[in-house]
């Protein structure tokens, strides 16, 4: 094992490289630039190809472009390139191309503020694309090391699902420096518990049959029926088709491909619950590393204090949420997006709160605060964009 | 050893606050420790603020965040009013080059002329950081060895590899 310091940005570079991906597009962009500056020459070193694109947009059209050619694709970029995915992201999820897509959240809305941390495109990454009819995949590390792990799980689901799969990281994750171990054989990416397949080929005839199977080989052109992979309603043969049945037969793949196997896609992880706690701390990403210290120190002072971090976020872990409980989301925004799935996945009798910061984390001593006014009952203290200036 | 070390490092610009924070944190991935550094900084190349957040521990870190640090090193008179209210039991290293001290805090405060001692000992400015180095490792020498800080150093740092030795010789024997 190699351990190093290194940012977030060459966590995600070297899974990418471990997973085999072999084509990076992509436009500059802060905080995501190291991604595509590392990409350029590690790439080269594997026998893969780098291209710097035009725009975001031309970006995953190249990615998508390339998966359908056979190549494990990826690309990166914040808020502002992210929702400019949308036309070929929605491609790729119709025509069911893998492909692992990063977004390192940055201030919002628009351009914001470039390096410092946000956490705005929670719902972004649910409906990244027009039309509706499907389910997305989405990972959000909290580390530098765990930006390595989730890149080379995100390609696993991404082939296995055969679908887009966004890495949801935020600017602290990936311009973050911190301790990184890399695996540098074979046995040790398998002691680590990283999972790799290669591409597989479908060989058709039918490669969108109307079930919810995982596990068929994505297409690759040339090797099939001669399946159009065009953005239109295709047929079980790959072919553009107006028929409303066949529509109802996509969608229901594209949607319980995902949903029926969610058991595969969920991860998270929880803290001091057995005890069934009075108030649990929800977050995800970055803010999360400041709950953990925030609810240990709680404990120490003999609170019941719990906490919930979501490794995954869509399809949207509603089963881990059992507890009633105080609910406290902690996010890097001030209008609340992760609070209101909590709200919805919380048992009866539960009460969701928020937190919310943007463009640096939240401290334990602030936490605290909270967690201390939410079991004596004492209503929040002044939000934190309550600026003495207004 | 304390379970956990905070470093806050903050200057502006071109000061090499990122250096010093990243030289640390490499050193302590070398000393087998665990580590956490954070960058804030403005957008411009040059002259904006710049903030390193560094955590050291023999355990892994859950918050990133340095809220009460050990060591606060203050290279602008900007970033010494900013953080100086953090410092509750550490100590604060500034450069009375750009800082003038507050006698009214109650906590340890060390002068390290680095700025000045860097033109006049070594002809540049440009090794005040390697200064500054030299005298936090000095400062941390139960945590960080002195070897270990000067390696890590200087693979972060590209080049005058003998007059970066030089100035953090210098640093560490202020102190």
């Amino acid at each position: 094992m190699k351990r190093t310091l290194d940012t977030g940005n060459a966590a995600i570079t070297e899974g990418a490289i471990i997973a085999g991906c072999r084509l990076f597009a992509g436009y500059p962009i802060t905080p995501a630039t190291e991604i595509a500056e590392n990409m350029s020459r590690r790439l080269p070193q594997v026998g893969g190809y780098y291209l710097q694109a035009e725009d975001e947009l031309a970006a995953l059209h190249i990615c998508v472009g390339a998966s359908l050619g056979g190549l494990k694709a990826m690309t990166a970029t914040s808020g502002p390139g992210y929702i400019l995915y949308a036309d070929p992201y929605g491609w790729a999820i119709g025509s069911e191309i893998p492909v692992v897509i990063v977004n390192a959240q940055r201030v919002g809305p628009v351009s914001g503020i470039t390096g410092a941390p946000g956490q705005g495109e929670f719902y972004l990454s649910r409906y990244p694309t027009q039309g509706g009819n499907f389910e997305t995949i989405v990972l959000a590390p909290n580390s530098v090391q765990e930006a390595f792990t989730l890149t080379v799980e995100a390609f696993y689901l991404a082939e296995r699902f055969r679908t887009p799969v966004t890495l949801l990281a935020d600017q602290l994750v990936t311009d973050g420096w911190e301790t990184l171990i890399i695996p540098e054989t074979e046995e040790e990416i398998q002691a680590m518990g990283l999972k790799v397949i290669p591409r597989r080929i479908n060989e058709g005839p039918e490669f969108y049959p109307a079930t919810d199977e995982i596990d068929i080989p994505p297409v690759v052109l040339g090797h099939n029926t001669g399946a159009a992979c065009s953005d239109w309603t295709p047929t079980a043969e790959g072919y553009d088709t107006e028929e409303v049945e066949w529509q109802h037969k996509h969608a229901y793949r594209l949607i319980y491909k995902i949903r029926n196997h969610k058991d595969l896609i969920t991860r998270y992880e929880s803290y001091f619950l057995e005890d069934d706690p009075e108030v649990i701390l929800v977050s995800y990403g970055s803010p999360s590393r400041v709950v953990k210290s925030a609810v240990k120190a709680a404990r120490e002072k003999g609170l019941k204090v719990g906490g919930l971090r979501l490794i995954s976020l869509w399809p949207f872990p509603d089963e881990i949420f059992t507890k009633t409980a105080k609910y406290l989301s902690v996010e890097l925004n001030y209008d609340g997006q992760l609070v209101r799935e909590v709200q919805r996945a919380m048992p009866k009798g539960s009460e969701v709160h928020f937190m919310g910061k943007c463009g640096e984390l939240p401290t334990v001593a602030e936490l605290m605060e909270l967690i201390e006014a939410l079991i004596k009952g004492q209503p929040l203290k002044a939000k934190p964009w309550e600026m003495e200036a207004w | 050893m304390a379970k956990r070390t905070e470093v806050l490092v903050s200057g502006f610009g071109g000061q090499g606050v990122v250096r010093i924070g990243q030289a640390l944190s490499l050193a302590a991935v070398y000393q087998g420790l665990y580590t956490t550094m954070l960058i804030s900084h403005g957008t411009e190349t040059r002259g904006g603020y710049v903030r390193s957040q560094v955590v050291m521990s023999e355990e892994p870190i859950d918050s990133p965040v340095v809220e009460n640090p050990d060591y606060f090193c203050a290279l602008s008179k900007a970033a010494y009013n900013r953080f100086k209210h953090l410092v509750s039991h550490g100590v604060i290293i500034y450069d009375p080059g750009y800082v003038e001290p507050d006698p009214n805090l109650n906590v340890k405060q060390i002068p390290l002329n680095a700025r000045d001692l860097a033109e006049k000992e070594l002809g540049r400015e440009l090794f005040a950081n390697a200064i500054v180095m030299g005298a936090l490792s000095k400062l941390m020498s139960g945590l960080l060895d002195k070897d270990i800080v000067i390696k890590a150093m200087l693979e972060r740092i590209p080049r005058f590899h003998e007059e970066n030795k030089k100035a953090f010789e210098l640093g560490y024997s202020l102190l």
